[in-house]
């Protein structure tokens, strides 16, 4: 297991982690979410000692992780950067070999995911020959190439066209269950949502919630309602015991309600009559259990 | 996806700074840039040598005019010295027009008909400055007429006016060096070898730290840095860099040098001395180490600069000291045993332009040439140490220009 423990780091009068904690199992998925300048990049960095925290550890498998280790993590960092004027094979190979592959491991890790990832008849190309996507598919590759017991990927889906952010969701979700600890941050939480069975959601360099992401939505202490009102039923839901507040998506109406509210009197104010086709209730979304955190 | 047929191993230092030598190597030695800058060396090498060999004629040209009394002894004698002068391997055509007005003289010099005019045996007439180099003809003119002068002093005494040039132009006295036998080819091959290393050296530092700068600074505007620095450590990458970037440059150079020997040696354009040995190793020796020295300090600038833009701009103290050193040096080819090539000699960043002059010299001790070096070396240690922490702070800053202070502060973090 991948344990982050109470890192903490200052830039002058900034605080950039303050008592950061959170952990990532591997085989599992861990999405790991805040706003912009929240934290997330520099964590990610100091998982690779490229930034050195005041206070705090960072552990694997029980024991401080060394240089060693990174060797066998893979990264994709958020400014994303290969050589654009090097070959994509030459370049893979080069990374590999970094990793202390061997030189014919490295050939053949760079030939078999260049295939994997659609770009076996480009291994000859520059970079800079690439489009933006491709170019992206060949970083994937680069953090992949030596099968990483960890995987740190800072805005994977940033930039990727549908199809290209599905291979990625697929290599992603290959790889955990291949037993690698995956850990990524992203801006789309619909994407997390989908793929990740635990989330870290940092504010102001702190951990606001983590866990797995069904216990959390199981703990939240709010349910949704989502159903199809008229607009005075809405305004009389509104006023029941245990509905927090009420919206309109622009399809359904949606009630943040207690998560011990009695169904009964809401049942009985909605007019079946009225047409009620669509009943859910449900959990709150990541997207909620996230603005909640952060708010 | 299966897992790779082996483990990965750690890697050595060696085997990883190995792994970026030959990155360098291989990437910028088959760059069309690198070829096509070799290529205009060797070009522009090539027409510095072959086309003033083909623009310069066999037969030396003099036209100059006489007026008034006394004037065309002295011309005449002027075109003997000159004769003299040119040597057997050219011809000189010497004509002399008389000239009965210095209207005539005036107007022929206008016309450029003729390069000088003597006057009356006593006024050399041009038509305008001889330039900062002066004119062969007007020296031997001068010659020429002093020489008439001292004939006219030693009246009786039986000299003549070619007698006397001739004893004046011989080297009487036999020089010998204090610490054995030396002779005028070895001390040509020695200045030959100071002057031309000096020269190469600051070429060098110059051109090729400036391509460390810019791999540095690339591999900060491409942002592959972060991914590199995650898996090696800051000084293991820079060290490879100017180790790699340095092999190519100096593989250049060698070759640089090579085509220009063999250039003088088939044209014969200048006599090419045989190079001591003493100083042949002092030069390549003080070569490694100030390309290093300097390299190493291109490298840091670099991780200060925020890309390829800031560049020059964080490179331009570095320059600085380089141009200095340069300067330094040629008062050392003035007096190699002076105060301020004693001083250079113990200052590590003037050290590979003053060291080799002084051994091509051999105006300086073993112990001496060996305390340089080793002054040189530590401080290229520590340079590698402090770069090496100053590359950790900046490489990861993309944002501007870094100061000294900032990037040595953020290596902590």
């Amino acid at each position: 297991m991948l344990s982050i423990t109470n890192l903490s780091k200052r830039y002058d009068d900034v605080v950039a982690l303050d008592q950061c904690s959170f952990e990532v199992e591997p085989g599992r998925m861990l999405g790991f979410l805040g706003r912009n300048g929240a934290g997330k990049t520099t964590t990610m960095r100091a998982i690779f000692g490229l930034v050195e925290p005041d206070a705090g550890t960072i552990t694997w498998r029980g024991r401080p992780v060394t240089p060693g280790d990174r060797l066998g993590f893979g990264y994709m960092p958020e400014e994303r950067g290969l050589y654009p004027k090097m070959g994509v094979a030459d370049q893979l190979v080069y990374l590999g070999r970094l990793h202390g592959m061997s030189a014919a491991d490295a050939r053949a890790a760079t030939a078999r995911w260049l295939d994997e990832l659609e770009l076996g008849d480009r291994t000859e190309s520059k970079l800079q020959e690439l489009s933006q996507g491709n170019q992206q598919r060949v970083q994937l590759a680069a953090a992949l190439l030596h099968s990483p017991e960890v995987l740190v990927l800072d805005e994977p889906f940033n930039g990727l066209d549908p199809i290209s952010a599905q291979t990625m969701a697929r290599v992603l979700r290959e790889r955990a269950a291949a037993g690698a600890a995956v850990v990524f941050s992203s801006h789309q939480l619909e994407v997390v949502e989908d793929l990740c069975e635990d989330v870290a959601i940092i504010h102001d360099g702190r951990i606001r919630l983590t866990g797995h992401v069904d216990d959390l939505k199981a703990a939240a202490p709010h349910r949704v309602i989502e159903l199809d009102l008229t607009e005075a039923q809405s305004a009389v839901l509104g006023r029941l015991d245990g509905v927090i507040d009420t919206s309109f998506d622009g399809r359904h109406h949606r009630l943040r309600v207690a998560r011990d509210i009695n169904l009964g009197p809401l049942l009985a104010t909605v007019d079946p009559g009225a047409g009620v086709d669509h009943f859910v209730f449900t959990t709150p979304s990541l997207t909620e259990l996230f603005t909640e955190a952060v708010r | 996806m299966t897992a790779p047929t082996s483990q990965p191993v750690r890697p050595s230092t060696g085997h990883v700074l190995g792994l970026i030598v030959r990155r360098e190597m291989k990437v910028r030695g088959t760059s069309k840039a690198y070829s096509l800058s070799a290529l205009a060396i060797l070009v522009l090498l090539t027409g510095a040598v072959l086309i003033p060999q083909l623009l310069s004629s066999r037969t030396v040209e003099v036209e100059v005019g006489a007026l008034g009394e006394g004037s065309r002894e002295i011309v005449d004698l002027a075109g003997a010295i000159m004769a003299d002068r040119v040597g057997a391997d050219r011809e000189l055509s010497f004509e002399v027009t008389p000239f009965d007005t210095e209207a005539q003289a005036r107007a022929a010099l206008a016309a450029e008909d003729v390069e000088l005019v003597v006057v009356d045996g006593t006024t050399v007439l041009r038509q305008g400055s001889s330039g900062i180099s002066g004119s062969d003809v007007q020296d031997a003119v001068q010659r020429a007429a002093a020489l008439i002068e001292l004939e006219d002093e030693l009246a009786g005494s039986g000299a003549s006016a070619a007698e006397v040039e001739s004893l004046l132009s011989r080297e009487v006295l036999e020089v010998s060096s204090a610490r054995g036998d030396t002779n005028a080819e070895e001390e040509g091959a020695r200045s030959f070898i100071a002057y031309a290393g000096m020269m190469m050296l600051y070429m060098a530092i110059l051109i090729y730290g400036s391509w460390t700068l810019q791999g540095v600074t690339e591999e900060k505007s491409s942002r592959v840095v972060e991914v590199l620095l995650a898996t090696v450590k800051p000084w293991q990458l820079m060290a490879g860099k100017v180790i790699g970037i340095g092999l190519l440059g100096l593989g250049q150079f060698v070759v640089t040098v090579g085509w220009a020997l063999l250039l003088i040696r088939v044209t014969d354009v200048l006599p090419l001395p045989v190079i001591p040995v003493d100083s042949a190793v002092a030069l390549v020796l003080w070569f490694v180490l100030g390309f290093g020295l300097y390299s190493v300090m291109f490298a840091a600038a670099g991780a200060l600069a925020g890309g390829a833009e800031d560049a020059q701009a964080v490179a331009f103290p570095i320059s600085m000291i380089a141009i200095v050193g340069f300067l330094v040096s040629f008062q050392a080819l003035e007096n190699p045993t002076g105060g301020l090539a004693q001083i250079g000699t113990y200052v590590p960043f003037m050290a590979p332009f003053v060291v080799p002059i002084r051994v091509a010299f051999q105006e300086i001790g073993l112990i001496e040439h060996l305390g340089a070096a080793a002054a040189t070396v530590a401080t290229m240690v520590g340079m590698v140490w402090a770069a090496g922490r100053l590359y950790a702070g900046g490489a990861l800053h993309f944002g501007g220009r870094m100061g000294l202070r900032s990037a040595w502060r953020a290596a902590d973090r």
